[in-house]
């Protein structure tokens, strides 16, 4: 039941994505795309209708299957409705890719799975954020019944009673109607969510740089060894990964195919369930949007920037208006927020916190990942070898993808100076979880900008008629003598 | 591109013999299982309001002690339990055979039912 429950959060966001671009009816990238957005877009709304539910009707699972099979019925019969229109999502034009490469992503995909699955089957109620935070929030809104703001207690803030409800809501979802407290539901919330983003970044890429591009960058974010085990640890920074790189995937795409103004809604739709992800889903939202506004500014037409933005606006609306009603009606204020204000002054007062700050920053580029060798390094070596180029109709996403990282690690730069008590401690346990939230999106700008490599050799391509004669001028031949022969006699 | 292939498909399956290594060799009995385990007769007398303390026999600096209190919480949820014996209610975590009595007494915790694999509920007579 709870895999079948999964099934139909799946399908619902496959469905919604799908009305917005309905694809092909033949396998193509174009499914790819809609089948790994999907992930994202139906895990969000199915969080967002049991909570509305919970709040609204209490705890009934009866109220809930009612709400959430008219949310899911209506957005599976209008997704599989749609015809198909508009553009079809293909890859890009680039150089010939060898079929080696379609070889390597399929077996660094297979380590990647076995790697979740081992990491799920050793510990499958995840690592310490799992049950310290997610999966216990989970169980009081699934075992509180009626007392399910007990989650939000103030008497446990190791549990972070502040936190949105994301992960717990869609986890208790399942439960809830499948009746039973299934562990294989967080399990398998984090495997779409991980395996959601992969895709996501190997189709955007494949659409806007070509195949080749696309295969090195899902090889690369599938051999990330930190990021495939922090989604097997059922933390919700591989979640807030992938609704950073479906904002700035379609936004990409929305520069890349500008009549389209649906990219713009779906991205908004992304970008807005970040913050009910987690609370740096605000600095996310904040830095999208002020990015957005200063690429099109920049490179683009100003005439683009009220329609592209209303769309956006109005598809965030709904999930970010949730998420501060829980804000404002239910959680507690932050820890990090509630220091004093004298406190909080003296911590930027200490130059030694920017220093600890700054050389966690630059170790995590060599450390991040769980690569063999810095990955860093790797892929400076990869940019001085092939070198970026970024096309005229690439400056604006490119820019937009650029601004939000730079702001988005900017932000968390500032609140490591600011606000940790322990910011060694702090440093430790959170900057590569909050690095790997950003690495896909990172991915998605590297191999936008870098050229693509030539990997296989050209041939220069001949008509019948030259074979023909080519072949005829290399038959063989006696030799002509250099000499008239000499008579002997 | 081949070069960064080969490597990211190297440390991918470094990683994954690595993982498994770990966890072939792995015989401890730590984690939200064994916790389960421990705690799943007393969760069953548990109602779903219960405020509960909390005390353990680790040592104070001991690392494991944050993480063995959130796996308490975790297991006996929708049950909430606080770090401190300032309630009315104390669930005892210890790890050698029998509770320290005399530590008990000192705190002013009376056994209430001891659950046996560690897990003993006290009432704390000072509240």
């Amino acid at each position: 039941m709870t895999f079948v429950c999964i099934a139909l959060v799946w399908l619902t966001g496959f469905s919604i994505a799908r009305f917005l671009f309905p694809t092909p009816s033949r396998w193509s990238l174009h499914s790819v795309f809609l089948f790994s957005l999907g992930t994202g877009l139906g895990i969000g709304i199915a969080s967002c209708v049991y909570f509305l539910s919970l709040v609204l009707f209490g705890p009934s699972p009866l109220i809930l299957a009612g709400f959430g099979a008219i949310v899911s019925a209506a957005a599976i019969l209008r997704g599989m409705s749609a015809k198909s229109r508009g553009i079809a999502l293909e890859w890009a034009a680039g150089p010939a890719t060898p079929g080696y490469l379609t070889g390597l992503l399929l077996l660094t995909a297979a380590f990647a799975v076995t790697m979740f699955v081992v990491h799920s089957l050793e510990k499958p109620h995840g690592e310490w954020d799992a049950w310290s935070i997610w999966n216990l929030k989970a169980r009081f809104l699934f075992r509180g019944s009626e007392r399910w703001k007990n989650a939000l207690s103030t008497q446990m803030p190791n549990s972070h009673p502040d936190y949105p409800l994301l992960l717990p809501s869609i986890v208790a979802m399942c439960w809830t109607l499948a009746r039973a407290e299934s562990i294989s539901a967080p399990i398998a919330v984090a495997f779409l969510f991980t395996l959601g983003a992969c895709g996501l970044l190997i189709s955007s890429i494949g659409i806007l740089r070509g195949k080749t591009q696309a295969l090195g960058a899902g090889i690369v974010v599938l051999a990330t060894s930190s990021f495939i085990q922090l989604g097997a640890m059922q933390y919700a920074d591989v979640p807030m990964s992938f609704y950073i790189l479906a904002t700035l995937a379609l936004l990409c795409l929305q520069d890349r195919f500008s009549s389209e103004l649906r990219f713009s809604i779906a991205a908004g739709l992304a970008a807005g369930f970040a913050p009910w992800t987690k609370n740096e889903g605000w600095l996310f939202l904040a830095a999208v949007l002020l990015a957005r506004l200063t690429a099109i500014l920049r490179f683009d037409s100003r005439a683009v920037l009220g329609p592209q933005f209303l769309r956006f606006a109005a598809a965030a609306l709904p999930s970010v208006a949730l998420t501060a009603f829980f804000k404002l009606r239910f959680a507690p204020p932050n820890d990090l927020f509630a220091q004093k204000a004298s406190d909080l002054a003296a911590h930027v007062a200490v130059f030694g916190r920017w220093i600890i700050t700054l050389e966690g920053f630059v170790k995590m580029l060599f450390l991040m990942g769980g690569f063999l060798l810095p990955i860093g390094l790797i892929l400076g070596l990869y940019w001085f070898l092939v070198r970026f180029h970024v096309e005229e109709r690439d400056r604006t996403p490119v820019a937009t993808v650029l601004l939000t990282i730079g702001l988005m690690l900017a932000g968390e730069f500032a609140v490591y100076v600011v606000f940790p008590p322990d910011i060694v401690t702090q440093l430790n346990v959170s900057l590569e979880r909050l690095c790997m939230q950003l690495w896909p999106a990172g991915l998605l700008a590297f191999f936008l900008v870098a050229n693509p490599p030539q990997l296989v050799t050209l041939r220069p391509v001949r008509s019948k008629h030259d074979v023909k004669s080519q072949k005829a001028k290399l038959r063989v031949q006696p030799p002509k003598p250099a000499h008239p022969p000499v008579r002997l006699n | 591109m081949i070069a960064l292939a080969a490597l990211a498909l190297a440390s991918s399956f470094w990683l994954l013999l690595d993982l498994v290594s770990v966890y072939t060799r792995n015989t401890a009995t730590f984690g939200v299982a064994s916790f389960e385990d421990r705690f799943s007769e007393f969760r069953k007398t548990l109602a779903p309001q219960t405020v509960l303390g909390y005390l353990s026999d680790n040592p104070v600096n001991d690392p494991s002690n944050q993480s063995e209190f959130n796996l308490t919480q975790y297991t006996l949820a929708p049950a909430i339990v606080k770090p401190s014996i300032d309630e009315r209610l104390v669930v005892v975590n210890y790890h050698s055979g029998t509770p320290d009595q005399a530590a008990l007494r000192a705190r002013r915790l009376v056994p209430l039912h001891d659950f046996g694999k560690g897990v003993l509920l006290c009432r704390n007579d000072a509240r």
